[in-house]
């Protein structure tokens, strides 16, 4: 048993036959990196936004935004993808875990030398699309650097809210704005879908820098309605925020309304320079946020500006339509008042067409600006609709907002499906009724805003989807049932989304006091002398308008609900904004 | 759960009962923070290593709060026997940096605080070898302190690439799709 080992030692060599060996191979094989291994970046360009994130947060300077062949800018997107200098890129990884979409990704590949210099720069995801199989720096789940979660909004709860016609929404606190506007990534492709393409990114800076007075002044600067925007705006903005990819979007009205409602006079921080008197003057028809908000601006460039309307207040449907339980009339009188204070001269009560001619504002001023808004309802088109208690939401409305009262009943139903049916029914509660919505389609097909279908539903509203009317039956002259189908969706022919199809014989009857039409207004424009309906151009029930709002009549502009297919407020505001650079154009050579 | 925490929560009691100014968490199984006083850190430290056998220093690191004005040493010990990592925190004045070196107990503590010396600009005092650490001749604010504007430093220092002049500002991209101009309110007079 003496050298025993060494005659093993051949053998004892071979265990290592099977096992990889250390050293280097040739042909080279490359070894696995590591699991979240940082080497190139990969991008998945149609993922992609062209936020800038990334570029913003790189502490080395190594992105460029640029124009990339191929990529459009559009709603959401700048049109422009990163481009690293791997000649600076040091792979700490930050423009990962900062990517609102997640698209930019760091992959296993590293190895590069060259003595070009001009080839460190790759933009990843064009340059390297074969490094989509090498991915292996991802952003983090577990501790995400974004903050995805919206600071909540403190509302009234439904059964509280019906009782009367208190604002809803309350609106945040200090801490609980600068918190939510900390969140913003700062990018501005939320300026692409606002209409009016509001100076976002700036007035939620200013709001995070605990400085409103300068929030309130970009805010101001092209919208002079923002408190009623921060309450009720359809915010096409939130729809692309960044945030929005991966989480939830900034509450960009909620900010608005919050930088808005610190000052109780905007003048008083707005300062605004009026400009001299041009000597040039403008007559405005109709006091909505189109009318308004051209008048606003023209008063500040130094135009004679005066509104005429029809409602005993300015405010056109924000005032007539929108319930107060939702933008309260102090809110709509202190943004008026201060438009008075810049010097726009508004009559209330005066009808043109009727309390004044078309022609007589039309020979006193340099140019007209209309601004009338949708105000004449469609008709249901059914049997029985002429009886008493057959009414139509915005009549209805514009009554409850005068401050008549409206006898509607103990039972209503809403027939409709959008925004004015869902303020019809939620202010038809506060008066007391039971109420009922009767929608053809689906309830994920209501043009509603989702958060009013849900606030309908806390408040009591009852909502009947695929329901069609089909007559409204009555006694004594007055509303005393109506009759409809259930309807089953059918695939449309034409590609179209699905139709509802009356289902035979599933048919219900409900006793009710009221019934309230909400399916859509038009204009009137039967204040318009025949010679001006012959030479303005309409096209379905719009005014056809340029770019700077002005009309197949060169000294008549227009703007708003009749000229627009968005229909909001925001839209009308962006048009009346427009139509100053049209009048200012047209009168001034400007 | 206690039993599993057992071995945590007796060296939690003894750290108590030998220093009542220690703030000690168990933050899992495995893992103790103690939060104490900068100035008397030499002798904690040589308690852990000697009476609970927290032989091994792991690495010491260092964070800047400059909303607290203070800056924050994280000394990490480890215990072979107990596999139990100890974190020892201690906050010193962001104004006046200064600390005793715990090169005596751990003599490679010569090297993570050479470089906290150099990234953050805390003394040791008793530092046996202060030289620069991986910077040459650095005469600019030390890098990692939070003030340190590393973007403006990177712009002034490094070259810009040929090849990179088409970069757009995206904000100012979008504001020229829309044919808009972003006011500039900043500099205006409150
Ligand atoms: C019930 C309801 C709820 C709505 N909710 C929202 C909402 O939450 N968010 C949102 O963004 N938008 C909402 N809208 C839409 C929004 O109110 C309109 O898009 C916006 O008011 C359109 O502005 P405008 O200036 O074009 O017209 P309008 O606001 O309709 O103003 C036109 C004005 O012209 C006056 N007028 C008309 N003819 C004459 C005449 N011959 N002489 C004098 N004056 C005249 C009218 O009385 C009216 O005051 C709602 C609309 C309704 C009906
Ligand atoms: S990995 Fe870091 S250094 Fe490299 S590009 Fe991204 S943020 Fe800049
Ligand atoms: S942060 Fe992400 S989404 Fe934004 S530009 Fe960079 S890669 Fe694209």
């Amino acid at each position: 048993m003496k050298n025993i080992k060494g005659a093993l030692v051949p053998f004892s060599a071979l265990k290592y036959l099977g096992k990889k060996p250390h050293t280097v191979r040739y042909p080279f094989e490359k070894k696995k990196t590591a699991e979240r291994y940082r080497g190139f970046h990969f991008n998945e360009i149609e993922v992609c936004i062209g936020c800038g994130t990334c570029s913003t947060i790189c502490q080395n300077e190594a992105i460029d935004m640029i124009k990339i062949e191929g990529v459009e800018p559009g709603r959401g997107d700048s049109g422009l993808r990163p481009r690293i200098d791997n000649g600076r890129c040091c792979w700490c990884g930050l423009c990962v875990d900062m990517c609102p979409t997640g698209s930019l990704s760091l992959t296993d590949q590293y190895l590069h030398t060259s003595p070009d210099p001009d080839s460190y720069l790759l933009i990843p995801g064009v340059d390297n699309p074969e490094m989509k199989e090498n991915i292996s720096f991802t952003k983090s789940d577990t501790e995400p650097l974004l903050q995805f979660d919206r600071v909540p909004m403190r509302e009234l709860d439904g059964a509280e809210r019906v009782k009367s016609f208190a604002e809803v929404v309350l609106g945040y606190m200090q801490e609980e704005a600068r918190a939510e506007a900390t969140r913003c990534v700062d990018c501005g492709l939320c300026v692409t879908a606002c209409p009016d393409h509001m100076h976002i990114p700036e007035y939620i800076g200013a709001i995070a820098e605990a400085d409103d007075a300068k929030a309130l002044k970009y805010i101001y600067d092209n919208n002079p309605l923002p408190e009623m925007c921060g309450k009720v705006c359809t915010r096409q903005c939130e729809t692309v925020c960044a945030i929005g990819h991966l989480g939830e979007p900034i509450a960009i009205r909620w900010l608005k309304r919050y930088a808005t409602e610190q000052f109780p006079d905007p003048a008083a921080i707005l300062n605004p320079k009026i400009a001299e008197p041009n000597g040039k003057k403008v007559g405005i028809v109709g006091g909505g946020p189109a009318g308004l908000s051209a008048g606003y601006y023209l008063a500040l460039r130094g135009f004679d500006v005066n509104i005429y309307e029809a409602l005993p207040r300015m405010g056109g449907m924000t005032f007539a339509g929108i319930p107060k339980y939702r933008f309260p009339l102090d809110s709509l009188d202190k943004q008026i008042d201060y438009m008075k204070k810049v010097g726009v001269k508004m009559h209330n009560n005066v009808r043109v067409g009727k309390d004044i001619t078309f022609d007589k504002i039309r020979n006193d001023n340099d140019a007209v600006f209309i601004g009338i808004g949708f105000h004449v309802p469609y008709t249901l088109g059914l049997t029985g609709e002429d009886l008493e208690n057959s009414i139509q939401a915005i009549d209805f409305l514009r009554r409850v907002n005068i401050g008549e009262t409206v006898d509607v009943g103990k039972k209503v139903v809403v027939i409709g499906g959008g925004n004015v049916a869902i303020d019809a029914a939620r202010v038809s509660r506060r008066l007391g009724a039971e109420v009922t919505i009767l929608y053809r389609r689906r309830v994920e097909d209501m043009p509603a805003d989702w958060e009013e279908i849900e606030g309908a539903e806390d408040e009591g509203v009852h909502i009947v989807p695929q329901g069609i009317p089909l007559e409204i039956i009555g006694e004594n002259g007055k509303v005393k049932s109506i009759k409809y189908g259930m309807a089953e969706m059918v695939p449309d022919d034409k590609g179209g989304r699905p139709r509802p199809k009356l289902i035979e014989g599933d048919e219900h009857i409900l006793e009710v006091d009221t019934v309230i039409g909400a399916i859509g207004q038009e204009a009137d424009y039967s204040f318009l002398p025949k010679e001006i309906m012959d030479e303005l151009k309409i096209e379905r029930g719009r005014v056809v308008v340029n770019e700077l709002k002005q009309t197949s009549i060169p000294d008549i502009f227009a703007g708003g609900d009749n000229v627009n297919r968005t229909m909001d407020a925001i839209s009308a505001i962006a048009d009346g904004v427009r139509a100053v650079e049209g009048i200012s154009h047209y009168l001034l050579d400007e | 759960m206690s039993d599993t925490l057992q071995k945590e929560e007796q060296i939690k009691a003894s750290i108590n009962a030998a220093f009542r100014s220690a703030k000690v968490s168990i933050q899992r199984k495995g893992r103790i923070i103690v939060e104490f006083r900068g100035g008397i850190l030499p002798a904690f430290a040589s308690y852990l290593k000697e009476y609970l056998n927290f032989k091994h220093l792991s690495m010491i690191s260092g964070v800047d709060w400059p909303e607290d004005n203070q800056f924050e040493l994280v000394y990490h010990l480890w215990s072979y026997e107990q596999s139990i990592h100890v974190m020892v925190k201690v906050r010193l004045d962001r104004e006046a940096a200064k600390t005793k070196t715990l090169t005596p107990l751990w003599e490679h503590a010569e090297t993570y605080e050479r470089e906290i010396h150099e990234m953050l600009g805390v003394e040791f005092e008793g530092h046996p070898n202060m030289r620069d650490f991986i910077l040459e001749d650095w005469d600019d604010l030390p890098p990692m302190r939070r003030d340190f504007m590393t973007r403006e430093y990177v712009d002034e220092v490094y070259e810009w690439r040929k090849g990179r002049e088409d970069a757009q500002d995206v904000r100012q991209t979008i504001a020229e799709q829309y044919n808009t101009e972003v006011p500039n309110f900043n500099n205006e007079d409150k």
